[in-house]
């Protein structure tokens, strides 16, 4: 206090000085310049302030400043953020231009967090922030894709190459059973419901990714899955500008990567030898396999092409005294590299804070879009999906006819061998309408009041609303599906879809500071409402497919005739208490209550409880001086966490009407209940524990952060198989237990300094989960490939263990086998129970695990260098030890020779004296045969996917203009998804994962499935950023 | 000062929608809650209950009941696999271990079966709580009865002991039951049928296609004939017989419905419904009864349709040399019954196949077929009356009856029956109901019920491995070397049932 006085004396005193200097005019002189960011841009709202006086000015548009300096002896303080203070001594110079360097350490930043911001030093939770600057280059539509890379502890994987979708982000190996995993996005405080990859990510300030209990329990129910935080851009103060950035580029599917199926001849010579093989008389279409050198049909690459991309965003900020806005107006427009693909996205947002008075602040922030998306239906199963069906297609079918022209339908004759006629899928590519139009629009508006000083009241009112209107047309001439003829019924499906999304909250902060003793409280209620309205028509039978209206059709299909309202509500009290002494010691500990209406009425409301505690070491006096540790900081976090993730009706019995009889001729309306009530149901609860430490070296240098985590999760919302002699299959109910842990690395060197400026950031992450506990009398559940069992980690691949194929009778005769299927040159298969038999299921099961979809570690490297005016910066990520199940080859390697075939094939099992590579095995003896290879799930399909990808390398160029036009201009080269090192031999993209196998079990619960999917393209683009 | 009450407005707004908020209850959907409080709900609820028959009678019965036996077997196609859940079936091969087993034909007719009984357990647990007319509910409670019963029928036929619930499940503990003996098990059918039997409305009353009053007492018969209570069956069927609700049809080829005619003709004592079209009510038995590949040209024929498509994978459901050879010369029922198709793909040398034509009626589209199936006839029901009264040891009488049936095979007269010895008249009936009854999944409860499963299908196997080209193989190729080696006379429980029960 007496510290406090003495300094406010000599403030006043100082201040008396300087006041009695001005008067004393002549003493002064006048100071000018401009203030230069690291690439010589202008810097504008730098603040510029005389030592030890009150006096200051900030830069203009252009960085220049002119500021009055009391002597020529006064050391000016030069400081903005984002950039390291510089102290200056004016030693009597009249011009002074300076250049700031950025601020790499950002110890002092200030770091979004859950409702509130707080310095970086102090916070105690696990938080990763991500500065939109850096990710500005990438040419890609969606902000997760940007991330890829950059995250400890967070996995993202493009699953599918279809422009705007197929990101899937897991933030510390979350998962769940059956509830969804996908981390709560809140932008600008506001958490959505709808689909993060439709924002344009130009708007995007700064992300805050929140990964342990105590940074996200303010997000109680929601919080398990971790929160990604965006924050939306701002005017910088006294700041006025104008951006435009845009880049233009191409798109390519390598050939490296691709499934290597046969071509027309080598399929031709497989049919021939197969029937050889057989002793049957080969048909004569196969008879000559060299008829059809020249005539090869290669079905995938008709699908693809080349295909332009292009983005133009302009920004515009203004911050004056009162007001600042910033707009940000963008054009994105990707074709897809297979035909037919284009998504177009429009996008404005406008963000705005006026303050009214000082105490007074309002602010509404409004981002409408539309976004147009076609993309053909590629993705998926034998028989839907086109690429899959694109792979197994004969190659001897032609895809243009004599004419030139797409051809309609190829089937050969039944004496061939061909099961399943095809339609033409360039036709289906072409011809196929499934497109999507999305308005969407995002706001916020808020008012803030600070009543007394310290304490700020906010109430925000907030809106998120989506006008979706889908629409599929399958006209009489195409189909996606295989064995469909030609000219088919045509159908038509319209879909529109509303959603609105409102939030209320309500605030209270008061912050205060007594001695060192530093308080921040938080309290609030929040009320959010969610209601989905959609309406679904599905025709048939068109007359003319150049009509596809709703009149159009002779038939309204009934069973694909519906509406639906969906609907949640959500009240919660939140509060959190952060106190630290001296900013040294912190501790922040937080509680949130929670009422779902998606809870069952008996366990309607949870509580979601956190505490936090951090120690800044390096402020201690034993290392305050040290040379080498510039920062130290152990962090503890511990909290509990919900999903809520569990459907909207789950808890309630419901009737369906539409179970219909027949009665004569005449259909009867029936009803069913089918789902049974459980009044109990609640959200699942992840209990998580948080240790890490942050560590600068080298004056920060070398920064480097560390943390461990362990999360249990409870009473996961599972639809528990029941004996179905109850009628029922299902019953919704809240089981078992899984266990996570992990250890997260991150590291951040500046490895030169000066001209050539050159920083590494890196990060690795070793993610497990094991199953502790499913419901009582189950300890596992199957899916079609997977297994998940207590004691194993999640969703594991399941099936027979392939050891080659019987070589000889020899072979044979000693071996376990299956009785009346295994022959000489079958696939011979682990007797894994050693009874002497192989059994595919049932009691004496032989099946076991054969692969994890989940990797060992992932890992991310990202390298920026600055030389002068040029930079470069090189993104990579990668994953190790994990496998993906290639679900392809129960078509791609039928040894019937019902589909093409890899063109491994050929080193097929043929005789004892031509066993191939011993990977396939013998064609003879049809389907009691080969149907083991392919139908018993084996070892086969499992296939290592480690990967490491260059996700982005970037070249630029700052073209030193200082006109009256520009502050500053950049050109930039970029290849995205560059290349590939991977030994995965299943498709061209192993971050692939089908969620879901289409055979009814959970997404989660069968994770790493390639059926083939939209193949992720490199891209070469040019960009240009100017600033006005 | 406005702010503050503006901010004052703002949390009070919230605060008193707040409950609201979370009563949230399903719009599109109807619950349980509100369900069954009125007689159109409990209609409804009849009505789907008896759905899955339609799934069970197209996809599966033909398999546990017909194929499973020495009346049919399956076309085998070489070029084709994974095709051993139909081929374990007919082989006698299913892989059964612990009375369990892995087939999902077996476990699709079972899960099918017990979806039948939990929606009229549904209807039957709270329809009495309702006030609504008497008589209209004496007829639901009736339907409700009579499809639990012959749920349960079907179960204990082919299962022997199983789960009984006669309740609705509620929640996840009560989901399994203990099995029930068979004792227990035909107790509770008969007791059902009864009620069916009482208040049910008879064929003349009752809307043409839902159970009536003469198909309880029907399903009755059956059960007292699987019982050996030969006196009750008897009497039963007298009873129907005398009611002149049914006879038969003069033609016997027109006892079966066409696609969308003669449905539950003067014959039919209960039929499957099925409707032709988009709608989601149709079957495609034909489709599934055909030898393969088959080619657009060689299906239309058949079919009748506008649209044929030529059709791949493996046939079922064969007619076997043994039955053709069971109908006696002069039988109109054979041409009836079976017709002959040439197959150009085919990789036999003798590329002519016998294929059902019974249920092969023309129709408009691919794939899609509207027959009904015939559960009951009263042709069985005249054949009941036969052996139930030939068990007694009153051969005289009994060949009434049967003559009645093949009066109509070959012509009035024309080729009686005038045997009465008790042992050979058995057998008589028992080809008798072979042939009338051929393809309409009797055969294996048949074999079973008079103890001849294990002699008839070890020489039937004995025929199949002894000449496989008989059977419809292509030349080199035999049956897999398990076939015939598993004729239980029970199928065994599904065994992914038994991993979500304690009891079995």
């Amino acid at each position: 206090m007496k510290q406090f006085l003495f300094q406010k004396t000599k403030y006043l005193s100082v201040l008396f000085f300087l006041l009695s200097l001005s008067i004393a005019a002549g003493a002064q002189t006048n100071l000018k310049g401009r203030i230069l960011d690291d690439k010589g841009a202008g810097l504008s709202g730098v603040s510029i302030l005389v030592k030890g006086t009150g006096n200051g000015t900030g830069t203009d548009a252009n960085g220049n400043f002119s500021i009055n300096v009391p002597s020529s002896k006064a050391t000016l303080v030069i400081s903005s953020i984002g950039f390291v203070t510089q102290e200056i001594p004016v030693d009597g110079r009249s011009n002074l231009d300076v250049t700031l360097a950025p601020d790499v350490r950002s110890l002092e930043n200030v770091v979004v967090i859950g409702y509130g911001s707080q310095l970086r030093k102090e916070v105690t939770g696990a938080v990763q922030t991500i500065n939109a600057k850096e990710l500005k280059d990438l040419p890609v539509s969606q902000i997760g894709q940007k991330l890829q890379g950059r995250l400890a502890g967070v996995q993202i994987n493009q699953t599918t190459g279809k422009p705007g979708q197929g990101i899937n982000i897991r933030i510390r190996g979350q998962l769940s059973v059956s509830a969804g995993s996908d981390p709560l996005y809140v932008v600008d405080g506001f958490p959505l419901t709808g689909n993060i990859g439709a924002i344009n990510p130009d708007e995007i300030e700064s992300i805050s990714i929140l990964k342990d209990a105590a940074s996200t329990s303010l997000y109680g129910s929601r919080a398990a899955n971790g929160v990604v935080l965006i924050t939306t851009k701002k005017g910088r103060k006294g700041q006025t500008s104008m951006g435009l950035s845009t880049y233009v580029g191409t798109q390519h599917v390598p050939m490296r990567g691709r499934v290597k199926m046969m071509d027309a001849v080598e399929f031709a010579q497989f049919k021939k030898e197969y029937y050889e093989d057989a002793g049957q008389p080969v048909p004569i279409e196969f008879q000559n396999p060299s008829q059809y050198e020249g005539k090869n049909n290669d079905w995938y690459g008709a699908l693809l092409r080349d295909a332009p991309i292009q983005s133009y965003n302009l920004t515009l900020t203004s911050n004056t005294e009162k007001l600042n806005t910033a707009l940000v107006a963008g054009v994105f427009d990707q074709q897809g590299v297979v035909l037919n693909t284009r998504y177009k996205r429009y996008s404005l947002r406008m963000n705005s804070d006026y303050a009214i008075s000082d105490r007074v602040k309002i602010g509404f922030n409004l981002a409408p879009q539309y976004v147009f998306d076609n993309t053909p239906r590629t993705d998926g199963d034998r028989g839907t999906g086109i690429l899959f069906n694109a792979l197994h297609t004969w190659p001897v079918m032609p895809i243009y006819d004599a004419n030139g022209q797409l051809t309609k339908f190829n089937q050969f004759p039944g004496s061939t061998g061909n099961i399943f006629a095809y339609p033409n899928w360039v036709r289906a590519a072409q011809e196929l309408v499934n497109e999507t139009k999305n308005v969407n629009i995002i706001s916020n508006a808020y008012l803030q009041y600070q009543p007394i000083k310290g304490l700020t009241l906010k109430s925000t009112i907030n809106v998120e609303y989506l006008n979706s209107r889908f629409f599929f047309f399958n006209p009489s001439t195409a189909t996606n599906a295989i064995n469909v003829p030609i000219p088919t019924t045509a159908v038509s499906i319209r879909q529109n879809t509303e959603n609105i999304s409102w939030l209320n909250e309500n605030l209270a902060t008061y912050t205060h500071s007594f001695g060192e003793h530093n308080f921040e409280l938080l309290g609030g209620f929040t009320q959010q409402k969610f209601t989905q309205n959609a309406t679904r028509i599905q025709a048939d039978t068109y007359t003319d497919d150049r009509l596809p209206t709703i009149q159009g059709a002779l038939n309204i299909a009934r069973g694909g005739t519906n509406n639906q309202v969906n609907e949640w509500g959500l009240n919660s009290f939140l509060s959190r208490l952060t106190y630290n002494f001296k900013g040294k010691y912190l501790f922040t500990a937080s509680v949130r209550t929670d009422g779902s209406s998606r809870f069952g009425v008996n366990n309607r409301w949870g509580t979601f409880p956190s505490a936090s505690a951090g120690w800044v070491i390096s402020d201690e006096n034993f290392l305050r001086n040290s040379k080498r540790i510039s920062f130290a900081k152990l962090r503890a976090s511990y909290g509990v966490i919900g999903n809520n993730n569990i459907g909207n009706y789950t808890q309630y019995a419901l009737v369906n009407n539409t179970v219909n009889a027949v009665f004569g001729n005449t259909v009867a309306t029936g009803a069913q209940v089918t789902q049974l009530a459980n009044p109990n149901l609640g959200w699942e609860t992840t209990k998580q524990i948080d240790l890490g430490f942050d560590l600068g070296l080298f004056n920060d240098r070398i920064q480097f952060t560390y943390d461990f985590y362990t999360k249990n999760t409870t009473n996961l919302l599972y639809s528990v198989q029941i004996a179905q002699e109850a009628g029922f299959g299902n019953f919704n109910d809240n089981i078992g237990e899984i266990k996570f842990w992990g250890h997260e690395f991150a590291v951040t060197t500046r490895n030169t300094e000066g001209k050539l400026r050159w920083t590494t950031n890196a990060n690795i992450s070793f993610n497990r989960n094991r199953v502790l506990a499913l419901a009582e009398g189950i300890d596992r559940v199957y899916g079609s490939f997977h297994i998940t069992k207590v004691g194993q980690p999640f969703g594991q691949f399941y099936g027979m263990v392939s050891e080659g194929m019987y070589l000889n009778q020899a072979d044979l005769d000693k071996s376990p086998k299956i009785p009346g299927r295994s022959t000489v040159g079958s696939i011979k298969l682990k007797d894994v129970n050693g009874d002497g038999v192989i059994t595919y299921g049932g009691d004496f099961d032989d099946r076991t695990i054969i692969g994890s979809p989940f990797p060992k570690f992932t890992y991310g490297i990202v390298n920026s260098l600055t030389y002068g005016n040029f930079d470069f910066s090189v993104v990579g990520s990668g994953s190790y030890g994990n496998q993906l199940f290639v679900r392809h080859i129960y078509s791609t390697a039928n040894l019937d020779g019902v589909f093409n075939l890899l063109q491994e094939v050929k080193y097929r099992f043929r005789s004892p004296s031509n066993p191939g590579k011993g990977f396939f095995g013998t064609t003879v003896g049809g389907g009691n045969v080969t149907g083991i290879e392919r139908d018993w799930i084996n070892s086969r399909f499992v296939a290592d996917a480690s990967y490491f990808t260059i996700k982005n390398v970037t070249l630029g160029y700052n073209i030193g203009v200082k006109n009256k036009v520009f502050k500053s201009a950049r050109v930039y080269a970029s290849i995205q998804q560059l290349y590939t090192f991977t030994n995965y031999w299943g498709g061209p993209n192993p971050e692939v994962s089908s969620q879901g196998d289409g055979n009814g079990d959970g997404g989660n619960l069968s994770q790493g499935v390639d059926f083939s999917s939209y193949p992720v393209p490199r891209t070469y683009t040019l960009g240009v950023n100017l600033n006005f | 000062m406005t702010t503050r009450v503006i901010i004052t407005c703002l949390i009070g707004l919230g605060l008193t929608s707040c409950s609201k908020n979370l009563e949230v209850v399903p719009q599109t959907s109807l619950s349980s809650a509100t369900f069954f409080t009125q007689e159109a709900d409990f209609k409804q609820a009849v009505n789907a209950a008896y759905v899955p028959l339609r799934t069970i009678y197209n996809n599966f019965d033909w398999l546990l009941g017909e194929m499973h036996s020495d009346n049919t077997y399956y076309y085998r196609n070489i070029l084709f696999g994974a095709t051993e859940q139909q081929e374990n079936i007919a082989d006698f091969s299913l892989p059964t271990s612990n009375g369990l087993t892995t087939n999902t034909n077996v476990r699709d007719e079972y899960r099918n079966f017990y979806q039948i009984i939990a929606r009229a357990n549904q209807v039957l647990a709270t329809i009495d709580k309702v006030e609504f007319d008497a008589a209209s509910k004496s007829n639901l409670k009736g339907q409700a009865q009579f499809l639990r019963a012959f749920a349960y029928f079907k179960l204990v036929q082919y299962f022997g002991k199983v789960p009984l619930h006669l309740t609705p499940v509620t929640n996840r503990q009560e989901a399994a039951a203990q099995l029930a003996s068979v004792d227990e098990l035909y107790k509770q059918i008969e007791s059902d049928a009864k009620g069916a039997a009482q208040g049910l409305l008879n064929k003349a009353k009752q809307e043409p296609g839902r159970a009536t009053s003469g198909a309880a007492k029907t399903l009755l018969a059956n059960l007292y004939l699987v019982q050996k209570r030969w006196a009750d069956a008897e009497a039963i069927s007298k009873e129907v017989i005398a009611s002149n609700e049914y006879s038969l049809m003069p033609n016997y080829a027109d006892a079966f419905s066409g696609t969308n005619s003669n449905k539950n003709n003067a014959e039919s004592v209960f039929e499957v419904q099925f409707q032709e079209g988009s709608a989601g009510y149709n079957g495609n038995l034909i489709y599934r009864f055909l030898p393969l590949p088959i080619t657009a040209g060689e299906l239309q024929p058949i079919t009748g349709t506008s649209n044929p498509q030529g059709l791949s994978g493996e046939g079922n459901n064969a007619p076997t040399p043994d039955l053709i050879a069971a109908y006696e010369a002069g039988d109109k029922r054979k041409d009836a019954s079976i017709a002959y198709v040439t197959l150009s793909q085919s990789l036999r040398d003798n590329k002519v196949y016998p294929y059902i034509k019974k249920f092969a009626a023309p129709h408009a589209q691919h794939n899609n077929t509207g027959n009904n199936w015939p559960v009951y006839r009263f042709a069985e029901v005249l054949l009941f009356a036969a052996e139930a009264l030939n068990e007694q040891s009153k051969g005289a009488e009994a060949l009434t009856y049967l003559n009645r049936v093949r009066d109509r095979a070959f012509g009035a007269g024309v080729s009686p029956v005038t045997v009465t010895g008790q042992v050979q008249l058995r057998d008589i009936i028992m080809k008798e109901r072979r042939v009338e009854l051929a393809f309409e999944n009797k055969r294996w409860n048949d074999l079973v019920r008079t103890g001849k499963a294990v002699e008839v299908i070890t020489a039937y196997g004995n025929r199949v491995k002894a000449n496989p080209q008989a059977y419809y193989y292509p030349a080199g190729n035999v049956p897999p070397n398990n076939a015939f080696t598993n004729i239980d006379l029970v199928y065994g429980l599904p065994a992914d049932e038994a991993a979500l029960s304690p009891y079995f």
